[in-house]
């Protein structure tokens, strides 16, 4: 799985910089506009250290956002799963501060918290939360009738049966969204470093476009997506396991 | 009821001189549509490209130009290129880079005469009379931008490495110099300058302004440009365009239009409250036509060349890229 994502990754890459190069050939377009092949391999060999080393940093901060936003996601998607007065309300404010554009509070943000690592953690844990909420609501708000029902009329059934009836059974659902959500807490690391970091690869594609170097921006991407690709990989493994784990008919255990 | 041949032909007249008036007529010769990008947003620093659009400069020369404000993320150079835009605003380090990477671009006036890229300190502070007076001082550079090259030029000059300075990246916000976390800081004179300059005197500071070509270092700033195809292929029109913005300029830097310069932009730029237009107007004609006997739009070939050689020692382009040869000026065409 690991190696799909990167070869899929490459070809993707690839296209897009055939494309590229494509159109410039087509218009005769200077290396401003649109780099030849001949200043992407310069420029790559070098900034590829630094740019390395700047999107480790970039994605040390995405795991940790991410981290935060699961754990949120799934605070508020358990709390809010009841149709109750609160439930709802728990849902109304969740969205409410969701309609709020990140890059508009983003400023606010990093007035208040200065740029550095915090403002880029909230950031990031922010652009990746909420889609993971909407996943995290629907599988916690529809009840699965079958099994609940058991427990309901043995008078067993507590919150957190309840949670894990409602997970292991969309077990499949929920480790997809979390590996998919990977990419949206690495976009908002690097949106937050692009907007005011001072580190970080998005920092890095700012100063790149500050200087009309797209070589350098290609480099970037490059390498974002590589570790991406990488990143996404292992936790779709990780997906991989949790599931043989708990089922039951692989050896896994039992609820 | 037959109608009779001379009904015929009186008809045929009629329309005949319809045609012939309709063609003939100055109403019907259509301006020459241009487009031209800005390097930044509409304020008073573009006041003269605000009111050539706005009081019909380029309409008396017979052309419909579209303005559009720039950004960082919008290079007019790129724009040339691919066709979207006619003319442009671009500062001598874009034209250097894009020189550098094989574009055709030239440079058709140079509006700024003296960079407003500047820094501001507070006036409590130690005034910067030495380039060596920036021993020890923390100050803010956007990392990548020309101001770190501008800045790492004076302190090679001045003998001094990063040991002796604490240089922080700054953006957009202000926040670390108001807090004096940051001691001197990067401004549009012109621009943001005026802004904090006005914030800190209600608090009763005073402010300094660290003028770089006081020292020696002229990095020029915006100049116009256009490709060198629309020059082979339309040189009259960009005659015409160039005349039409100089002379808009002019009248846009001339303190007895201030009134009607002010109601231009106000036009462009609503949120800027009216006293500091007034105040950034000022400050905009001191860098623009510094003495009353420059013509605007001269271009300083020498800082042009200085600008070179600096971009080149900071290692920002791979070789000379012959500067003085892509300078067209208003005299030249």
């Amino acid at each position: 799985m690991l190696f799909r994502r990167i070869y899929q990754f490459l070809i993707v890459y690839c296209l897009g910089l055939v494309g590229l190069l494509g159109i410039k050939q087509a218009l005769g377009l200077s290396d401003y506009v649109i780099p030849g092949v001949s200043l992407i391999l310069s420029t790559f060999g070098r900034v590829s250290g630094g740019y390395f080393l700047d999107v480790l940093n970039t994605l040390s901060v995405t795991i940790f956002g991410q981290i935060i936003s699961i754990a949120m996601a799934f605070t508020v998607g358990i709390l809010g799963r009841k149709s109750s007065w609160a439930g709802s309300f728990i849902k109304v404010m969740a969205y409410n501060i969701q309609a709020y554009p990140i890059v508009a509070l983003a400023p606010i943000i990093f007035i208040l918290l200065g740029d550095g690592f915090l403002s880029r953690l909230l950031i990031a844990s922010m652009i990746c939360y909420f889609p993971l909420l909407l996943s995290v609501l629907g599988v916690m708000a529809v009840p699965v009738k079958d099994i609940e029902h058991f427990y309901i009329a043995t008078g067993r059934m507590r919150w957190q049966l309840e949670v894990k009836i409602r997970a292991f059974e969309n077990l499949s659902k929920l480790t997809t969204v979390i590996a998919g959500s990977a990419t949206l807490a690495m976009a908002g690391t690097i949106v937050a470093e692009f907007i005011a970091a001072n580190a970080g690869i998005g920092y890095s594609i700012r100063i790149a476009l500050y200087q009309s170097d797209l070589a350098g921006i290609l480099t970037a991407l490059f390498y974002i997506g590589i570790i991406i690709s990488v990143y996404q990989g292992m936790l779709e493994t990780l997906g991989e396991l949790v599931k043989t784990k708990w089922s039951a008919p692989k050896g896994g255990e039992l609820l | 009821m037959s109608v009779k041949p001379w009904v015929y032909r009186q008809w045929s007249a009629a329309i005949l001189v319809i045609f012939v008036l309709f063609c003939v007529s100055p109403v019907r010769a259509e301006a020459i549509k241009l487009n031209y990008r800005l390097k930044w947003l509409f304020n008073t620093s573009v006041a003269g490209d605000i009111l050539a659009a706005d009081q019909g400069y380029f309409k008396a020369a017979g052309l419909d130009v579209t303005v559009k404000e720039g950004s960082p993320e919008k290079n007019a150079i790129n724009e040339l290129e691919l066709g979207y835009a006619d003319f442009g605003v671009a500062s001598a380090d874009q034209v250097i880079r894009a020189l550098d990477k094989g574009a055709d671009v030239v440079v058709l006036a140079q509006l700024f005469q003296v960079n407003p890229m500047q820094w501001i300190y507070r006036a409590d502070r130690p005034e910067i009379k030495m380039l060596e007076d920036l021993k020890g001082r923390h100050i803010g550079i956007t990392f990548g931008g020309n101001d770190e090259t501008i800045m790492r030029t004076l302190l090679a000059r001045a003998g001094l490495g990063e040991k002796d300075v604490r240089l922080s990246g700054v953006r957009f916000d202000f926040t670390p110099f108001l807090k004096k976390k940051v001691d001197v800081w990067p401004v549009y004179k012109n621009s943001q300058g005026v802004i904090l300059a006005d914030q800190l005197s209600r608090e009763g500071e005073a402010v300094y302004f660290f003028n770089p070509s006081q020292f020696g270092v002229n990095f020029v700033a915006n100049s116009i440009v256009t490709s060198g195809k629309m020059i082979q292929t339309h040189p009259e029109r960009v005659k015409i365009f160039l005349k039409a913005l100089l002379s808009a300029w002019e009248a846009a830097m001339d303190p007895l239009n201030e009134a009607q310069v002010l109601a231009s932009v106000k036009k462009k730029d609503t949120q800027t409250p009216d006293d500091i237009q007034q105040k950034q107007l000022a400050a905009t004609r001191q860098l623009i036509k510094p003495d009353k006997g420059i013509r605007i739009g001269v271009i300083d070939v020498g800082a042009w060349k200085q600008t070179e050689t600096i971009m080149l020692n900071e290692h920002q382009i791979k070789g000379p890229v012959g500067i003085a040869s892509r300078l067209i000026g208003p005299e030249g065409l």
